[in-house]
């Protein structure tokens, strides 16, 4: 009964998925030539903003046909609908163990990548925007869920580093999957970089960024498909299990460190060493 | 249920095993349903094989969802099912060429699309006020840590892989 009129409330959101999933996916893939390389349009993209082109939180007037209470049932959906995905990425790497496990000491440390923000974006922020103590927060990591629960456990998410990590958070929820569509076939076409460590890379953030950028990968390298979809898949699980320690451990303490010795007579300074001291 | 209304919506706390698992499985599969057309755009498999595919992936996904909530140590669900789909099909078991066989032809990117469209629509008013607020700087500096995050974790692998084989 209680199912039944569960089902009953959400069919407008799975119907709308349904038609847009079903567009997007007759368009398929899409690929735009620009100088440097090729950007792949995926169908992933597609229904992404077909959705939020339906969204009363962002176009207005839908709210009078779809509320935006219902809509917000979409949000625990989201994790559900992407469990088949990962299911199917699992089962690349089980044939691929061998790879995977030879790939180790690789896929390990590429956690560590995560540290090239600290040298492209900390500097752009504190010296190009002339950012506060908000570019801690927004540059100490990617900003998924565990990230902000670490920024949020230490200086509170109303502080400055709190509207920075939460920033980029969002950023990150509505044009992460196009940063990384977008990164990842440029560099595919770019041959800087093996197709193997590429794909490594794609682990880094959410799933749908995985997706996203696997995804692209594929369509520049048919042929090596079950390899990336194994190796991206392995470093995504391994995320999980490493992500959190390398922020909390390795990066926040080295963002901090460097802020403070680039902008010393900052006020905001004194509070963290202040609840450092009574951590102790 | 997340429903962002304010910053702190934002910190993940409950965890996955609070997920009813009888009500999980069932938006599971509505969300397997929803895929079926698009496998069949996607790919050139019959009707039989996309359902057998579907079904498969959705069994690793129920024990792996079985798993989150009774091991009593905490992985996230997806870890577990991550981890399922693993541990099944790797290449010393019996049915290996059966069970790869069955979700070798199951098109990866078309099963993203669902999960896309649903977070396309689970955007909420907070999210939009959030990213209004903090303006196009911060906009830039999400760009540069996701490049430098990317950039930097393929150059790491890459040397990696060069220096090991």
């Amino acid at each position: 009964m209680e199912a039944m009129k569960k089902l009953a409330s959400l069919w407008p959101i799975h119907l709308i998925v349904l038609v847009t999933a079903i567009i997007a996916q007759l368009i398929g893939v899409r690929a735009i030539p620009i100088g440097i390389g090729t950007i792949l349009l995926l169908p992933l993209l597609f229904a992404f903003v077909f959705a939020l082109a339906l969204n009363p939180n962002v176009i207005k007037p839908i709210a009078s046909v779809l509320s935006t209470k219902r809509v917000a049932a979409a949000s625990p959906l989201i994790v559900i609908a992407i469990m088949p995905f990962i299911a199917k990425f699992g089962t690349t790497i089980g044939p691929a163990i061998e790879q995977v496990i030879e790939a180790g000491p690789a896929l390990l440390l590429q956690e560590l990548g995560n540290l090239g923000t600290i040298l492209i974006a900390f500097p752009v922020a504190i010296w190009v925007f002339r950012m506060g103590r908000e570019s801690i927060g927004a540059v100490h990591s990617i900003a998924r869920e565990p990230n902000i629960a670490i920024i949020a456990d230490r200086y509170g998410l109303r502080s400055a580093e709190g509207t920075g990590v939460v920033g980029v958070y969002v950023m990150g929820t509505l044009f992460g999957t196009f940063i990384f569509a977008i990164l990842a076939s440029l560099l595919a076409t770019a041959e800087v970089f093996s197709i193997e460590a590429l794909a490594m890379a794609c682990g880094v953030g959410s799933g749908s960024m995985m997706a996203a950028c696997a995804g692209a990968l594929a369509e520049a390298n048919p042929g090596a498909s079950d390899t990336i979809t194994a190796l991206s898949g392995a470093s995504n699980l391994l995320t999980y299990a490493t992500g959190m320690y390398v922020s909390l451990f390795i990066a926040l303490p080295l963002v901090e460190k460097i802020y403070v010795k680039v902008r010393p007579d900052d006020p905001g300074n004194k509070r963290t060493a202040n609840v450092e001291e009574s951590a102790r | 249920m997340t429903v962002y209304e304010s910053e702190e919506d934002f910190i993940p706390t409950s965890d996955d095993r609070s997920m009813p698992i009888a009500a999980t499985l069932q938006d599971l599969l509505i969300v397997s349903l929803i895929s079926v057309p698009l496998q069949l755009i996607a790919t050139d498999l019959s009707l039989g094989s996309v359902l057998g595919g579907l079904l498969a992936l959705y069994g690793l996904c129920a024990v792996g969802l079985v798993l989150t909530k009774y091991v009593p140590f905490y992985l996230p669900s997806v870890a577990w099912i991550s981890l399922v789909g693993i541990a099944l099909t790797l290449p010393f078991w019996p049915w290996f060429d059966w069970f790869t066989g069955v979700v070798d032809g199951i098109d990866f990117l078309a099963l993203a699309v669902p999960p896309l469209a649903y977070a396309g629509l689970a955007i909420s008013k907070l999210e939009i006020d959030v990213m209004r607020r903090s303006g196009w700087k911060i906009l830039i500096v999400a760009v540069l840590v996701f490049v430098g995050t990317y950039v930097g974790s393929a150059a790491i692998a890459d040397f990696m892989l060069s220096v090991t084989s």
